[in-house]
């Protein structure tokens, strides 16, 4: 076995161009994958929880079709399959300042957002059963209509229950990002490749290559540390002991 | 005999109500009406539907049969083609601002400043400006003793300070009626009398008060009229000494000599 450190060490510190591209695009579709799937994902949850049973199945089966089908053949499905039935065709689109938003980028994002959205309904779920029943009660005593109730005394509530869960979902989503490959996004497994065919320094790339993804989950998890902490800080606040009161009567028990 | 304070209006009024959980008939045909400006008292053992029946009033248990009325209006049920039918939500939500709950686990949310708590629902639902809800809330805080604890979080309080702070929360809304369920339930003993002073004040005020509890000392001193409920039925009511001085049913009886004696 042969190990050229010094090819590794170059690529890893001095990044080709088309790798920092891909590295770019890994990122960009991560994010924006999480954040659209957050946002649908918490319709599908509030559907799952609805009064009204058709929105409940209809909430219920597309939780059951995702989680029970798999997200390379979710992805493959949206960009190829609906193209070739002529139902869904993404086409590159020219954003202001000459940059192109390639179609397969698109189709990427959609397929993870809409894959993370039916995980993220459960998560949201688990966090809005958590919260004690007497604040939905409270809310509704004072007159608050379902949204604003959620708005404004669940969701806070419930947030801070799945703050962990959530962080683990972009761990997830960072790495998932490398199916997106198969419709031909040049991220940046997909760049790892065409370096690769070229040169073939299997070995040191894709060591290269999963270290990169280290590093970004790596990173991501100190901010949830960070932001976990904080909020361990506040929920201090939130439970604090009676101390001033209950203190004489404990000292006296 | 009725002090001139409580006038003659029915402000709610409830009528041939049965509620059943699953199998069990929880509330068996109960009429209970409150006039506007009383105080009545609801007492009964343990499990004989005295919560259920204060929460229909506010309608946060559905009924199978009777009628709920606050103010002459039908809560949680409108008319179509002639039926009726479940009220949307939103319509439900309206209608209970007309009423003011207090819970036995006083239910504050615990994410909030007690400032924020009182606020929260003049500022979102009354579209009060903001530095009139908080003067509003402040003058609301004397009122229970607690005008220092405005930036307080829920956590940091006691038991009958947090009491306090929800029943301040419930009046922001400038409901016409309060009900209250075994408010100091909850509570360590020492911290009960804070809360019914509060409570005894109000009274005092004209507010309309339905009030579960077990503190019959208190149930007969602001008590207008006492009910008295078992297995889900009204099975007497009048005026308070003439309920704790002379009990009609067999069953009031059993109930006042457990808890009196
Ligand atoms: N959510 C519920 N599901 C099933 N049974 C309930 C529920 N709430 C109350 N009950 C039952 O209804 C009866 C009356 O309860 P409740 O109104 O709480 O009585 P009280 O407040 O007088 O103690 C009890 O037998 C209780 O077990
Ligand atoms: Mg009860």
């Amino acid at each position: 076995m042969h190990f050229d450190w010094g090819y590794f060490w170059s690529q890893l510190l001095t990044p080709s161009g088309a790798f920092l591209h891909g590295l770019f695009l890994t990122v960009l579709m991560a994010v924006a994958a999480q954040l659209l799937g957050s946002i649908f994902g918490l319709g599908v949850a509030l559907c799952k929880m609805a009064p009204n049973r058709v929105l409940r199945a209809v909430a219920g089966g597309y939780i059951w079709i995702i989680r029970g089908t798999p997200l390379l053949v979710q992805i493959v499905f949206i960009y190829t399959g609906l193209a070739a039935a002529n139902i869904l065709r993404f086409n590159d689109i020219a954003l202001p300042g000459g940059v192109i938003f390639p179609g397969s980028v698109q189709a990427g994002i959609l397929a993870l957002a809409l894959n993370e959205a039916a995980y993220m309904a459960e998560i949201y779920r688990s966090g809005i059963l958590s919260v004690d029943r007497g604040q939905f009660e409270a809310a509704k005593a004072l007159g608050m209509p379902p949204a604003m109730m959620f708005r404004y005394i669940i969701m806070p509530q419930a947030l801070r229950i799945i703050l962990l869960p959530i962080g683990n979902q972009f761990n997830i989503m960072l790495k998932n990002t490398t199916l997106v490959s198969v419709i031909g996004v040049s991220e940046m497994l997909l760049v790892t490749e065409t370096i690769n065919s070229a040169t073939f320094r299997t070995f040191e790339l894709y060591a290269m290559l999963a270290l990169y993804f280290l590093l970004l989950t790596s990173l991501w998890h100190l901010f949830m540390s960070w932001a976990e902490q904080r909020l361990a800080r506040s929920s201090d606040r939130l439970a604090a002991p009676r101390k001033t009161l209950a203190g004489g009567k404990e000292a006296a028990a | 005999m009725k002090p001139p304070r409580i006038s003659d209006e029915r402000l709610i009024e409830l009528t041939g109500i049965e509620k059943w959980f699953g199998k069990t008939k929880v509330l068996d045909g109960v009429d209970f009406h409150v006039r506007k400006g009383e105080v009545v008292v609801l007492i009964g053992p343990s499990g004989s539907g005295k919560t259920t029946l204060l929460r229909c009033i506010n309608h946060l248990e559905t009924v199978e049969a009777g009628q709920v009325k606050v103010r002459d209006e039908l809560i949680g049920y409108r008319m179509r083609r002639g039926r009726l039918v479940a009220d949307y939500e939103r319509n439900i939500a309206y209608q209970r601002r007309e009423v003011g709950m207090v819970f036995q686990r006083f239910n504050l949310f615990p994410h909030m400043t007690v400032l924020e708590n009182i606020t929260i629902a003049p500022l979102k639902l009354r579209d009060v400006p903001r530095q009139k809800a908080e003067e509003d809330a402040m003058e609301l805080l004397r009122k229970v003793g607690l005008p220092d604890k405005a930036h307080a979080y829920p956590a940091q309080l006691s038991g009958g300070q947090q009491q306090r702070v929800a029943i301040a929360r419930a009046l922001a809304m400038q409901p016409a009626a309060l009900l209250f369920d075994e408010p100091t339930s909850a509570l360590d003993p020492e911290m009960v009398g804070e809360v019914l002073a509060v409570m005894r004040d109000l009274a005092g005020t004209g507010m309309t008060m339905v009030i579960v509890t077990h503190e019959m000392g208190f149930a007969r001193q602001v008590a207008d009229r006492v009910v008295v409920m078992a297995n889900g039925q009204v099975i007497e009511e009048g005026e308070p000494d003439r309920i704790f001085s002379d009990p009609q049913h067999p069953k009031t009886r059993a109930l006042l000599s457990a808890v009196l004696h």
